[in-house]
C-alpha cells in the first residue's frame, strides 16, 4: 500500500476576504515526483508553505511525512520562490548553518558542503561570500541550502526560474537523481514542459481550488489527443483553409514554424478519418496525431489565461 | 517525544542566536563602531585640547589706560601678572561647586596649565586729548589694547544722566583673541574698582576679605540619622551615566536588530530561514544573539566607567546591590526595546518606514533624558514616581532613581516596578512576537498602527 508524504484534508486559507486555497484534499505518494501547477495567484505557494508549516491553514489539517507539519520541518527540503541568502555570509559557512539549523550534527559538515559543491561545479565559491556569486550561482547555492540535509520530502517553489538553459539542465539532472534515490518531490511551476518533463504526477490548482491530480499515464488515457498536424508539400499557408473545411474539423491554424496547418478535431470525430481525408485532399509531406501536451491540458481545464512563456510569478 | 521537539527547538534558537552574535560582534563595523569610535573620539577631544594649547601665543605688550586719576593703571597692573590672572582663573573655578569631586583631579589646577605666558606692561596716560595719536597706536598693533575710563566711573555711584551704569570703553586689534580680552576686561575692571576703594579710603584687601563668600560644606543627614558630604556628581551626573548606559547599550543592539531583520526581509532570505524553524523560534534566537551583544557593550563600558569612578577614589558610589539592579533593569530595558525593534523590524521593507512606527515608543523612551534633572535629584518626587511606571520607560527611570544616591527609593517601589515593568515586558513579547508572525512573510505597503493592532488579534 502506497503511504502518503504530504496529505492535506479539507484545508483553507484566506487573506483577508480572499479566499487563496479553497477546501484542497490532497495525497502526495511517497517517493513520487508531483507537479504543482496553475496560473500566478493560483494558490500553489500559499499550499506550499502550509506544508511547510510556514502559515497556517485556517481550516483543515496538514500532515507532512506522517507527523505535525513543525516535527517534520528538519525532514523537509524547500527551495522557495523568493529566494534569498546572507549576502555577507560566505558560501561554506550559510551552507554549514543552514544545515545546522535542519538538524545536522557538526561533524563531517565540511565533506558534505564540499561534495554538494563539487556537484553543481562550484568548488572555488566556497570561501567567497554570497554576494560574489553571479546569479545562477547563488541559485545553485540556495539548492543546496535545500537539500543539504538530505531530506526524505523535497519542495522546490519555480527551480528553474531564472537559470540558463545549462543550470537549468544540471538542476534538472540533480532532481532526477533525488528522486531515483526515493526521495518524495514536490514541484511547483507554471512552466507545462517542465512539469511534464519532471513528473511522474501533476496537481493542478486554480483559484484555490484542486482541479485535476493524476499521474501523467492518466493524464494521457484521460485527455484524447484532438489536433492533428498537416504538413502540405506546397508549404502553402492558403491550404489551412482548404483544410479546415474538412468534415469533423473545427478549427485549422497555420504554423508558420512547422509549415503545417493544426486542425482541431470536434470531440465526436475519429482522428484517423480527418487524417485519411487530409491525405486525399492534397499532396501531404507528413501528417500526424499530435500528442496531448499538459499545455493542452492546461488550457482545457483552466482556459487561455494560462502564461506560455517562462515568466516567473506567484502561485 | 516532546523532549525531543524541546531539544531541537533549543538548538535552532542557539543556532539562530550565535550566528546572530558572532556576524555583529566580530566585524569590522562593530569593533569600530563600539570600540575603536569611542577611543577616537576621546583621543579627538584630547587632541583638540593639545592643539588649543599648542595654539596659545604667549601675550606680551603694552596696555594704555586713559584715566584722569592716574590711579586705574596701577591697580590694573597688579591684576595682569600672571600669578595673579592664573589665581582669578582657580578662584572662579573652585566657586563651581559641580566640579568638586570631579574624577581625574583639579580641574581649576588643570585650567590654569593651558593659560599663555603673560608679560603686559601698562601705562597710564591723563592727558585725554593723545586719544587719536593711541588709537592709531592700536590699529598699528604696537599697543595690546587702549582703555578709556571716564572720571565718574571712579565715583562709588557711576550712573549717567538716565541712571544707567556708566562704562569704560576698551578698543583692542580685531585679531585680538577673545581669551585675551576677556583677560584684560576683567582685569581692567578690578583696576577700576581698587581706584574707587581707594578714593574712599578704605582697604580693598580687607573689603575684600569681608564681602568673600563663604564656602558652604552640606551634609545630608538620611532618616536613619547617617551623614553624608553632599555630591553633586552622585547626585546628578552618575545617575545620567548609568542611565545613559542603559540606553547606549540597549538601543545601539535594538538598532542591530531592527536593520538585520529588514534586511533578512529585503533579501527573501526570510523564508528560506522560516523552512527550518518556526518565526518564534527565529524571533528567539534574534532576541538571544542580540541580548548577547548588549550584554558584551554593557560589560566593556559598564567595567570602563567603574574602573574610571575607582581612578577617581569614587568607588564607594556604585554599590553591589546597585550594580544588581541595574543588571535586572538592563534585561527588562533590551526586552522593551528588542521587542520592539525586531517587531518594527519584521512589519517594514526598509529603516525609513521604520521611522515612522518608533516614532511614538522612542518619544516615550525619551522621557527620562528629558527628565534627567528633576528625577535625579528628586528620586522620590512626584515627576519621579509618576514616569517610572510608564511602560516602556521604567527601566531607564528607575536606573536614573536608584542610582541617585541623596535619597533612598521606598523597597516597595522597587519591588513593584520590577512586577509591574515584568509585566508589560510580558505584553510586548505577546504582541510583538505576533507582529513579528505576521510581519516577516508581509511585502508591499507598511502597516499603519492600527493594522499591527490587526495583526495581533488575527496572528
Amino acid at each position: 500500500m502506497t503511504t502518503s508524504a504530504v496529505n492535506l484534508r479539507a484545508v483553507w486559507k484566506r487573506f483577508g476576504k480572499t479566499e487563496a486555497v479553497r477546501g484542497i484534499d490532497l495525497d502526495v505518494p511517497d517517493g513520487s515526483l508531483t507537479g504543482f501547477i496553475g496560473p500566478n495567484g493560483a494558490g500553489k505557494s500559499t499550499t506550499i508553505r502550509m506544508i511547510m508549516s510556514i502559515i497556517y491553514p485556517d481550516e483543515g489539517s496538514v500532515q507532512v511525512l506522517g507527523a505535525d507539519a513543525i516535527s517534520a520541518k528538519d525532514r523537509i527540503g524547500y527551495l522557495p520562490e523568493e529566494r534569498g541568502l546572507y549576502r555577507r555570509m560566505r558560501v561554506m559557512e550559510f551552507l554549514k548553518f543552514m544545515a545546522t539549523l535542519k538538524g545536522m550534527p557538526a561533524a563531517g559538515l565540511d565533506g558534505r558542503v564540499n561534495a554538494w559543491l563539487e556537484r553543481v561545479q562550484l568548488t572555488d565559491a566556497s570561501k567567497k561570500r554570497c554576494q560574489e556569486l553571479s546569479k545562477g550561482q547563488q541559485q545553485k547555492v540556495q539548492f543546496i541550502a535545500s537539500v543539504i540535509h538530505d531530506p526524505e520530502l523535497i519542495i522546490l517553489d519555480e527551480p528553474f526560474s531564472g537559470l540558463d538553459p545549462v543550470n537549468a539542465r544540471l538542476i534538472n539532472r540533480l532532481i532526477r537523481d533525488l528522486h531515483e534515490a526515493g526521495r518524495t518531490i514536490i514541484f511547483s511551476t507554471h512552466v507545462m514542459h517542465q512539469a511534464e518533463q519532471l513528473c511522474d504526477r501533476i496537481v493542478l490548482i486554480n483559484r484555490g481550488e484542486k482541479i485535476l491530480d493524476a499521474s501523467m499515464t492518466e493524464i494521457h488515457a484521460r485527455f484524447d489527443p484532438r489536433t492533428v498536424q498537416v504538413e502540405p508539400s506546397s508549404h502553402n499557408p492558403a491550404d489551412a483553409s482548404r483544410l479546415g473545411a474538412l468534415p469533423g474539423v473545427e478549427r485549422a491554424q497555420w504554423n508558420p514554424e512547422r509549415h503545417a496547418a493544426e486542425l482541431t478535431i470536434a470531440r465526436d470525430i475519429d482522428p484517423q478519418s480527418v487524417m485519411r481525408a487530409a491525405i486525399a485532399l492534397m499532396p501531404i509531406r507528413t501528417v500526424e496525431l499530435r500528442k496531448t501536451t499538459l499545455d493542452d491540458v492546461f488550457v482545457e481545464l483552466v482556459g487561455e489565461a494560462m502564461p506560455s512563456s517562462e515568466e516567473s510569478g506567484n502561485g | 517525544m516532546a523532549d525531543r521537539v524541546h531539544a531541537s527547538s533549543m538548538r535552532r534558537i542557539w543556532t539562530i542566536a550565535f550566528r546572530e552574535f558572532r556576524h555583529t560582534v566580530i566585524t569590522k563595523g562593530f569593533i569600530f563602531g563600539a570600540l575603536v569610535m569611542p577611543v577616537v573620539m576621546f583621543a579627538g577631544i584630547a587632541a583638540i585640547g593639545l592643539l588649543i594649547g599648542m595654539q596659545v601665543t604667549p601675550v606680551a605688550g603694552t596696555l594704555v589706560v586713559i584715566d584722569e586719576s592716574g590711579t586705574v593703571a596701577g591697580f590694573t597692573a597688579e591684576e595682569l601678572t600672571p600669578e595673579q590672572v592664573a589665581k582669578d582663573m582657580q578662584d572662579t573655578l573652585k566657586r563651581n561647586s559641580a566640579l568638586k569631586n570631579w574624577p581625574g583631579g583639579d580641574v581649576a589646577q588643570q585650567a590654569t596649565a593651558s593659560l599663555p605666558s603673560i608679560d603686559v606692561q601698562v601705562e597710564s596716560v591723563q592727558d585725554v586729548t593723545r586719544v587719536d595719536e593711541l588709537r592709531a597706536k592700536v590699529q598699528d598693533g604696537s599697543l595690546l589694547g587702549l582703555a578709556i575710563v571716564p572720571p565718574e566711573l571712579l565715583n562709588a555711584n557711576s550712573k549717567d544722566a538716565e541712571g544707567n551704569d556708566l562704562t569704560y570703553t576698551l578698543i583692542v586689534p580685531t585679531r585680538s583673541a577673545p581669551r585675551l580680552t576677556g583677560i584684560l576686561e576683567k582685569s581692567i575692571a578690578k583696576g577700576i574698582v581698587k581706584a574707587r576703594v581707594q578714593r574712599v579710603g578704605t582697604d580693598y584687601t580687607s573689603l575684600k576679605a569681608l564681602l568673600a563668600l563663604p564656602e558652604t560644606s552640606v551634609r545630608r543627614m538620611s532618616v536613619e540619622g547617617a551623614e553624608a558630604d553632599e555630591n553633586v556628581l552622585a547626585k546628578t551626573l552618575l545617575p545620567m551615566g548609568f542611565m545613559m548606559l542603559l540606553w547606549a547599550t540597549t538601543f545601539a543592539s535594538g538598532q542591530y536588530l531592527l536593520t538585520t531583520t529588514i534586511e533578512e526581509k529585503s533579501s527573501k532570505v526570510m523564508e528560506v530561514l522560516l523552512s527550518a524553524v518556526s518565526p518564534m523560534e527565529l524571533l528567539c534566537g534574534k532576541l538571544l544573539g542580540y541580548a548577547m551583544v548588549s550584554a558584551v557593550m554593557l560589560g566593556m563600558y559598564g567595567a570602563l566607567g567603574i574602573a574610571g569612578l575607582i581612578a577617581a577614589a569614587m568607588g564607594d558610589l556604585v554599590s553591589p546591590g546597585m550594580l544588581i539592579l541595574m543588571l535586572v533593569y538592563f534585561v527588562m530595558a533590551y526586552a522593551f526595546v528588542s521587542t520592539m525593534m525586531a517587531s518594527v523590524g519584521s512589519a517594514v521593507n526598509d529603516l525609513r518606514e521604520a521611522q515612522s512606527l518608533v516614532t511614538p515608543a522612542m518619544l516615550i523612551l525619551m522621557l527620562p533624558i528629558m527628565l534627567w534633572l528633576p528625577i535625579s535629584e528628586q528620586p522620590n518626587g512626584w515627576i519621579a514616581t509618576i514616569s517610572s511606571f510608564i511602560p516602556p520607560a521604567i527601566p531607564f527611570v528607575m536606573v536614573l532613581r536608584v542610582t541617585a544616591s541623596n535619597e533612598q527609593i521606598d523597597t516597595w517601589q522597587v519591588v513593584f516596578s520590577l512586577v509591574w515593568g515584568f509585566a508589560w515586558v510580558g505584553v510586548f513579547i505577546w504582541g510583538g512576537a505576533k507582529i513579528f508572525r505576521v510581519g516577516v512573510l508581509m511585502q508591499g505597503k507598511p502597516p499603519s498602527p492600527r493594522e499591527l493592532l490587526k495583526w495581533i488579534r488575527m496572528a
